[in-house]
């Protein structure tokens, strides 16, 4: 099912592209592709850090924020407020900026490489702040009553958190989890500003160099619809991890209610 | 076996507890009674340290537990715990509800703490649903899984909150069923519930509980044909009809 609408969503940008431009040129976008490819190869590399790294940093601030320490809620929700304000390519740029800054002049660390770097540790405080929501409302979700049902034949409080609240919590998260993947894969983009190789970065470097030696303008429009096929089939494959993470951990007898 | 002497319990400035005695002996079977928000649960609660007196003591085999130097954990694991609302872990298939405090608690392996838990669900009928997920059983089926889960730690006494309070008819035997064979083989057991009849087939002593205190205590016989205060003469009036 999902496939096939996947198929016809592309099947339909190619169409309109063919209808509106003439025909879609093969041989150009064939030709661009391994350079596109590239830029795959490197968003998925920043996807495998993003992630994870928003994820354990969600999974520390939501956990957090539920805490009955005072001090550790008052941080948590802090971060969740500073981080879920600011626009995230206002994050990445001063991020960047910043890093710049304090290492001008220091002769061990090269700035122009450490900066960018950090700055996809700034996107992924963005989405840590989103997830730790998340986790928050998972943690929520699980009745008070199952862990005095856990104390109450012994456990300890880690023993409670590891083999009760966890895993109930976990179930419940996933599918917000994966709209807050999927969204997150997408602001990779943004890194382009601190020139960062990726994608959407070499898609418009390609742009760029088509204009510039007077090429076809229609076919910026291959590119774009080329980038776009790229982003989608990287999404649509972490969405369908999840879906089967999901089926794998379903809960008989607790499935939705088929409207 | 299990005593509370002078127990205090305060939520806020609402006093639940107010100086609170009973002692249960080996094999004996003590039912609490009382009108609702009397602090019966609250009293139950303390008995397993899951509420923790604020002042008093709570007793096991002679030795106080509501101190610093005892674990609330180890405690819980001598005293179980069947709850009105079931609380059957709901990601996890009747035999896995039974397995977890064996393997977590007890930290027994996996096989051991299988045939133990087979055992046990056998004991309440229902090995054959050892598969299933709470939310595929009936309430009836979902308490006896808990009363179980309870007894596969092999606990020196149960306490029941309210166990057939959220069920229908049908279950309500069942349950009663299950508790009254497991007074029969000589469980210690505190029996919070407004069922009169199991009360009085089975209980060595009935307390009445009114506003945090115990008003009235004795057999089950004395205390509903012949109730001295007026509380328990209402309570036990409207009760028993």
């Amino acid at each position: 099912m999902g496939i096939a609408a996947g198929a016809a969503v592309a099947a339909i940008l190619v169409v309109l592209d063919l209808g509106l431009y003439g025909l879609f040129d093969v041989d150009y976008a064939l030709r661009i592709l391994p350079a596109l490819s590239r830029g795959l190869t490197a968003t998925l590399g920043l996807v495998v850090i993003v992630i994870p790294l928003g994820f354990l940093l969600g999974f520390a601030f939501g956990w957090g924020r539920t805490s009955h320490n005072g001090v550790l809620r008052w941080f948590s929700t802090s971060y969740v407020e500073f981080f879920r304000s600011m626009p995230p390519i206002v994050l990445i740029v001063f991020t960047y900026l910043i890093t710049l800054a304090l290492l001008a002049g220091n002769e061990r660390f090269d700035a122009t490489e450490l900066a960018p770097a950090v700055s996809i540790v700034a996107l992924a405080a963005h989405s840590g702040a989103y997830q730790a929501e998340i986790v928050r409302a998972g943690i929520l979700s699980v009745p008070e009553s199952q862990r005095e049902a856990a104390e109450a034949i012994g456990m300890t409080r880690e023993q409670i958190m590891y083999n009760v609240t966890l895993p109930q919590m976990f179930r419940v998260s996933l599918p917000a989890l994966g709209n807050e993947f999927a969204s997150v894969i997408k602001d990779t983009s943004l890194l382009a500003t601190v020139s960062i190789l990726e994608l959407t970065f070499i898609g418009v470097n390609l742009v760029s160099t088509l204009i510039q030696r007077g090429g076809n303008p229609d076919l910026v429009f291959v590119v774009w619809i080329e980038i776009a096929a790229l982003y989608f089939v990287l999404t649509f494959a972490v969405s369908r991890i999840l879906h089967t993470v999901e089926r794998r951990y379903r809960v008989p007898g607790l499935e939705a209610p088929q409207l | 076996m299990i005593a509370a002497k002078g127990v205090h319990k305060w939520f806020g400035t609402l006093h639940v507890l107010k100086g609170v005695d009973l002692t249960v002996e080996k094999g004996d079977v003590l039912v609490i009674v009382g009108p609702s928000g009397s602090g019966k649960s609250t009293l139950l609660r303390c008995l397993n340290l899951l509420v923790i007196p604020d002042e008093g003591d709570i007793l096991i085999d002679g030795v106080k537990v509501n101190d610093p130097k005892v674990r609330p954990e180890w405690v819980r694991q001598q005293v179980g715990m069947v709850f009105q609302s079931f609380n059957l872990f709901t990601h996890l298939t009747a035999l896995e509800n039974v397995v977890i405090g064996l393997r977590k608690v007890k930290r027994m392996p996996r096989a051991d703490a299988e045939r133990i838990a087979l055992r046990e669900l056998e004991r309440v009928g229902l090995a054959d649903k050892a598969e299933a997920y709470p939310a595929q059983l009936s309430g009836g089926q979902q308490q006896r899984v808990a009363i179980a889960r309870a007894l596969a730690l092999n606990p020196k006494a149960v306490l029941f909150d309210e166990p057939t309070s959220a069920l229908d008819p049908e279950s309500i035997r069942e349950v009663l069923g299950v508790m009254m064979k497991l007074a029969d083989e000589g469980m210690t057991m505190v029996v919070v519930t407004h069922e009169m009849g199991f009360a009085k087939t089975v209980a060595d002593e009935v307390l009445f509980m009114a506003d945090g205190q115990i008003l009235e205590r004795g057999t089950p016989g004395e205390l509903f044909a012949h109730p001295r205060t007026d509380r328990a003469r209402a309570f036990v009036s409207q009760v028993l009809g």
